[in-house]
């Protein structure tokens, strides 16, 4: 499957020659990438960016520094959690899952306004004083 | 048990090895990426001689001779802790396993500094390395039409490789002013940095700012009246009187927004207006990145000059801890063949301690150590004006650690 | 302005930290205690210079010789099996 996000031709670093083709898994979705691709490559040439939402406010992440220092591209690969889509080569029949929100015991819809942090904390009892 | 562990297959630790293996002592490098190289293998420049510096042939050239060497170098293995069990000998903790050895070459190289725009965690927004490396290395372009924020050496210089490669950049701009941007969102200090790079580009612009840098007054007058349409570097607009405030999209990079700014980098108002683009670079330099040296306990300087907070060391890549090195960017930012140099001090230093009886040696850690010197000289891309000084200023600190 | 995120991993602002900061008067380890900001998945990696940045604005502290927030190993995460020698089967 040819492409138009792969740089085939470059003036100074020349031709890709044929690099083997693999398949893999994203998500439940199949893709097709070439042999030495990491997954964040692969799944870019696909036209995918969001590999990851934040585990609390479910906000999309993507591919940031992309050699393995942020950890922002974290997917689960074969069961293994955590592992970085930047610095991980896809193989073929790899099952990749994008990383989701984790549950978490403040979550409820009748406490929205509970903390996150210790500055939010102190912010709102503030706020409370305030009030009073 | 190895003589020597090498963390780090960037150019200081490859031709540290390829020094250690010539002198056969028993070596092993690890490097987290997927292939050796580190951040050489996405450089590409035009020297001014009109020769290209191509980061991958680099590589191979380095491989190439290590390999026939018989080098051990195993990628896709993160180090995560740097222990000393006593006297020459030391575990590396790896994803791996561990492993010991007699010798450690702490040369990990460099990591982004972040200059934090709102909007900047959508997906499609990436440092400057990253796209580096997705352009040159895995060669996926990043998107269809992009924006750089941030304008100094390294990212003029990627800016240029993105366009080689066909990747469609829109301008270069600065991030909007906030505590963490500061340097990068004032004009007259980009301006500075520009200038330094200004060999580089065939801009009679940036030629006449680079003469005249040693005079604040002309500088100033320079960012005074910067061009709004910005200066051209390959055809591209670099701007440094516009900033972006906002990057904005709903699950990924949709635009971003732009104002005009003064000279001392305040917004100007009823100057916004919204750029669509589908990728942004950020681009806020490099630090040395020294973690494995803090937690094997490691003093450390904060020099400018050098990038942040390097390991002490001296000229020999030596540290107060005796069988530990260090080499490469871990040590202050500088270029690619800085640190392929500082590799080769290193491996002689190692080498020197295990070898008997070669007075030869002594000589070549000398000629190798004055290599060095040479090339900070003739480096066409220069990090920071004052490296030389920095460079003083670690050898006197380590003069003073360990004879205190 | 100010609602940018500094630490992306725990999703800390500039607000946050700034106000801290100006509370507190407090070190940069106390602002990494109080917002969790560099106490995420990275370890602090991408926002350590930021948040250095920010405490010299607000509180004058500039970064000394010693690195600010003292780096902890593991300086990667790793799992349980990793720790206890064990090779991952990959």
């Amino acid at each position: 499957m040819t492409n138009n996000r792969r740089i085939v031709d470059h003036p100074v670093l020349g031709k890709l020659s044929d690099r083997k083709e693999i398949t893999f898994t994203y998500d439940g979705q199949t893709y097709t990438g070439y042999e030495g691709d990491t997954i964040a490559s692969a799944l870019l040439a696909n036209g995918v960016r969001t590999l990851r939402v934040h585990e609390e406010s479910g906000k999309p992440r993507g591919i940031y520094c992309n050699i393995g220092h942020c950890f922002e591209c974290r997917v689960t690969v074969n069961n293994e959690t955590g592992v970085r889509a930047c610095l991980t080569e896809i193989k073929d029949q790899m099952v990749v899952e994008s990383g989701r929100v984790l549950p978490s015991p403040l979550a409820s819809t009748e406490h929205d306004t509970l903390p996150r942090t210790y500055a939010e904390f102190v912010k709102q009892q503030e706020e409370e004083k305030g009030e009073v | 048990m190895y003589d020597v562990i090498i963390v780090g297959a960037g150019p200081a630790g490859l031709s540290a090895a390829i020094t250690c293996r010539e002198w056969d002592l028993h070596v092993l490098v690890i490097d987290e990426f997927v292939k050796p190289g580190g951040r050489l293998l996405g450089q590409l420049h035009e020297e001014p001689n009109g020769e290209w510096w191509n980061g991958i042939e680099e590589t191979k050239q380095l491989m190439d001779k290590a390999e026939s060497l018989n080098t051990d170098i195993r990628c896709g293995i993160s180090a995560h802790h740097l222990e000393k069990v006593k006297d020459h000998h030391f575990i590396v903790h790896t994803n791996k396993g561990n492993f010991e050895a007699k010798n450690l070459l702490i040369a990990t190289g460099a990591a982004e500094t972040a200059a934090p725009v709102p909007g900047w965690t959508l997906p499609g927004v990436m440092s400057i390395g990253a796209a580096q490396v997705m352009t040159n290395v895995h060669r996926v372009r990043v998107g269809e039409k992009g924006i750089v924020i941030g304008v100094n050496v390294l990212s003029a210089a990627i800016a240029r490789e993105l366009q080689l490669a066909g990747v469609n950049l829109h301008s270069m701009m600065l991030p909007a002013m906030n505590s963490v941007t500061k340097e990068h969102a004032h004009p007259k200090k980009v301006m500075d940095g520009l200038s330094r790079i200004a060999h580089l580009a065939p801009s009679a612009f940036l030629r006449f700012g680079s003469r005249f840098t040693k005079s604040d007054f002309v500088r100033k007058l320079a960012t005074q009246f910067y061009p709004k349409s910005g200066v051209k570097m390959w055809g591209m607009p670099i701007h440094l009187r516009k900033a972006v405030t906002e990057i904005n999209g709903k699950d990924r990079v949709e635009s971003v927004t732009v104002f005009d700014i003064t000279a001392d980098g305040k917004l100007i108002k009823g100057t916004e207006r919204r750029i669509e683009v589908d990728f942004v670079c950020i681009a806020g330099g490099l630090y040395p990145l020294a973690e494995l040296a803090a937690v094997i306990g490691l003093p450390f300087q904060y020099l400018e000059e050098l990038g942040g907070h390097v390991p002490v060391h001296n000229k020999k890549m030596e540290t107060p801890i005796d069988g530990v090195y260090v080499a490469g960017n871990i040590t202050g930012i500088e270029s690619a063949k800085v640190a392929r140099a500082q590799g080769t001090v290193a491996g002689l230093s190692i080498a020197k301690k295990h070898v008997d009886g070669k007075a030869d040696l002594d000589y070549r850690l000398l000629k190798a150590i004055e290599q060095v010197k040479t090339i900070r000289n003739e480096a066409t891309i220069q990090f920071h004006p004052h490296i030389s000084e920095g460079r003083e200023k670690i050898e006197q600190a380590f003069r003073r650690i360990v004879h205190s | 302005m100010d609602h940018i995120t500094i630490c992306r991993c725990e999703e800390v602002t500039l607000e946050d930290i700034k106000n801290t900061a100006k509370k507190y008067q407090c070190s940069a380890r106390e602002i990494k205690l109080r917002t969790r900001a560099g106490m995420g998945y990275c370890g602090g990696r991408t926002c350590r210079p930021a948040v250095d940045a920010v405490m010299e604005q607000v509180t004058g502290e500039k970064p000394g010789h010693d690195i600010p927030l003292k780096v902890q190993p593991p300086v990667r995460p790793v799992s349980l099996a990793t720790l206890r020698g064990m090779q991952d089967d990959k």
